[in-house]
């Protein structure tokens, strides 16, 4: 066997691999952009949710440093998604046009091994600079509140958002090696961001009203239990889930957790997988 | 060039691969599309081939397989005596190196970033620096990939080939791009891995870049390797020694004696000062015989004049096309390249063995 092909050389290549392509995507100009993004979303929603004089909606309440946490989590959705989206979206596409991906494909590397290193590469990237983001949105919650977030609290909420990163980064992949030119990666790429984010809720109300479920009634229990169901096949929606699971009261799911962080387990591996696959019959 | 095995480096055996191409009524079904059809090559240490042929002939798909981008459909092919499928993918990856063509730099990594990924991918202990000094980027080591010329983009590539000192060395369309001195450069340093015993292929659409890199051509039209050998006896054998350049000063000489023998004459536009005129002489039959050159001496001697220049033009490849397809060599060129491979009209391989 040579020194590459055992498991620990392998996965010590794959890391390399990875940070040499995060490195490329933290160096690159689309970083400024995600950088703003996130700066202002996630820390200007930070200040501005743990404010102790704002008012919020009746229903949402914003008593710890974890509640604002959890909704802090929806300006992740918007801001830190869509920099994946920004930073993947011609991530195989732009190689494969400029020609940089036969060069890589024609390495004695194991395919995929490279798709994980591209994986982990551009979730690393994405990451990153979210968790700085998050921490510092942490202390203007601490400013505000003065109270800062248990360590598990915090930790839960950042594994959590590295989860839905790496959904995206799998999904965004994906995209990209199915693209033939920059138009259809734009496509792709955006379209599926807007599904999960813009569109999922308009498919959810569509099915609700097929199966006969009352949507006017926003107390009604049977379709916030039908939506959290609708929910876990939309990567958005399970980490939503995934952070209400810690709430308690009435903000806490209907689903068991159990089926949460299985579709958590799912959605970790099905898109990669795919990704992985498509990556190892692709052709430059 | 660590192993090296007797016999052949590379040697393909009936390699067939047909890219999957939509079909047209029903979207999700492949069919069979253009690619190589039954491709036969031997490659020994030292050797530089030239892959000859025109935009969409297949040299390309050939390099991207045997580079090992995708399986054959059929056939096999050994890389040092072992067999690709035994050997394995990586295996025969890590003793090739390959040169895509044009590939486009962008991004703000750098040379030296770029190499050291792919050295880490090879799991090799290559010097990014001393890779890029051979190539002549030494000093654009740490700058923006996009801030390379085009010329410069070909040296990158090179360079990416280079690593890990391939036995085996595929090189499509190398030359794009580079000025005459980087050409010039890139020629003897293809000489010199010959000479370590690398075996090289270089495709190209232009044959005079190749004639003075390359032993042996190979030909490909539609797919089919149609004719392999050394430039001289592909040409010996084409019958394609017929035209003659005769260049000279004084007087323009009487030539329609050759005109009755079925010569054709084009008057072309002098190169030097010294010539006050030039000929191409196309002798569609037969071939020139040695005794010819004395007697068009004698033509331009008696009208007063001078010869400067007479000797055999090189083939253009439309003219080994044409000759090796039997189709009007004009028309080589224009046809487009269809998704089916029609049998044609082959040369007999002379691989000169």
């Amino acid at each position: 066997m040579s020194e590459q092909s055992a498991p620990r050389g392998r996965l010590a290549t794959v890391l390399t691999l990875a940070r040499f392509e995060a490195r490329q995507h933290l160096n690159s100009h689309r970083m400024f952009a995600l950088a703003s993004l996130l700066f202002l979303f996630i820390v200007g929603g930070s200040y501005g949710l743990s404010d102790p004089e704002g008012r919020l909606t009746p229903g949402i309440s914003t008593d710890t440093p974890y509640q604002v946490l959890f909704l802090i989590s929806l300006f992740v959705l918007l801001s830190a998604t869509l920099g994946v989206v920004l930073l993947g979206f011609d991530a195989i596409s732009r190689r494969r046009l400029t020609k940089e991906l036969a060069i890589e494909l024609s390495q004695p590397i194991s395919r995929s091994d490279l798709a994980l290193a591209h994986l982990l590469g551009l979730w690393m990237a994405a990451f990153l600079p979210t968790m700085g983001a998050t921490l510092v949105g942490v202390t203007m919650v601490h400013s505000q509140m003065d109270a800062w977030p248990t360590l598990t609290e915090l930790v839960y909420f950042l594994g959590a958002t590295a989860l839905v990163l790496f959904w995206y980064s799998s999904i965004q992949l994906l995209a990209s090696s199915l693209a033939r030119d920059l138009g259809s990666a734009v496509t792709l790429g955006v379209g599926s961001w807007m599904l999960f984010t813009f569109v999922w809720l308009l498919i959810t109300a569509v099915l609700a009203s097929i199966i006969g479920v009352d949507m006017t009634n926003l107390e009604n229990q049977r379709f916030d239990r039908f939506s959290e169901i609708i929910d876990l096949f939309s990567p958005n929606g399970v980490y939503q889930l995934l952070l209400e699971d810690r709430l308690t009261g009435d903000s806490a799911p209907h689903l068991e957790s159990r089926f949460i962080w299985l579709a958590a387990a799912l959605w970790t591996l099905i898109p990669a997988l795919l990704f992985t696959a498509r990556f190892r019959s692709i052709r430059p | 060039m660590a192993e090296s095995a007797a016999g052949p480096l590379l040697e393909l055996e009936d390699i067939t691969y047909r890219y999957p191409v939509r079909d047209g009524k029903r979207f999700w079904r492949r069919k069979k599309g253009a690619g190589v059809h039954q491709v036969n090559m031997k490659l020994e240490a030292g050797d530089i081939v030239g892959l000859i042929g025109p935009n969409g002939s297949g040299k390309t798909t050939l390099l991207h397989t045997i580079a090992g981008l995708w399986r054959p459909d059929t056939g096999s092919f050994r890389v040092l005596g072992r067999d690709s499928e035994e050997a394995g993918r990586r295996w025969v990856q890590r003793h090739i190196g390959f040169m895509p063509e044009q590939v486009v730099w962008t991004g703000s990594s750098t040379p030296r970033r770029v190499l050291e990924r792919l050295i880490t991918m090879r799991g090799g202990d290559d010097d990014a620096i001393k890779m890029l000094r051979l190539v002549g980027l030494r000093s654009r080591a740490d700058s923006p990939l996009d801030s390379l010329s085009q010329g410069m983009e070909q040296r990158m590539t090179l360079a990416t080939a280079l690593l890990g000192e391939p036995t085996i060395l595929l090189l499509d369309e190398p030359m794009n791009g580079l000025d005459p001195v980087a050409q010039a450069a890139f020629r003897g340093l293809l000489r010199q891995l010959a000479d370590r015993g690398c075996a090289i292929i270089v495709s190209s659409h232009n044959l005079n870049e190749m004639e003075r890199v390359v032993d042996r051509v190979a030909i490909m039209n539609r797919g089919q390797l149609v004719a392999a050998g050394p430039m001289a006896e592909v040409e010996r054998r084409l019958a394609l020694e017929q035209r003659l350049l005769l260049a000279g000063s004084g007087p323009k000489p009487d030539l329609s004696l050759l005109t009755s023998e079925g010569v054709i004459i084009e008057e072309q536009e002098t190169h030097s000062v010294e010539e006050d005129w030039r000929f191409r002489l196309i002798r569609p039959a037969g071939r020139w015989e040695p005794g010819d050159r004395g007697l068009l001496t004698a033509a331009v001697e008696s009208a007063g004049g001078v010869v400067q220049l007479i000797h055999p033009l090189p083939a253009a490849l439309e003219d080994l096309l044409g000759a090796v397809t039997g189709q009007d060599p004009e028309k080589v060129g224009l046809e487009l390249e269809g998704d089916e491979l029609v049998p044609m009209r082959t040369l007999e391989v002379d691989d000169d063995e």
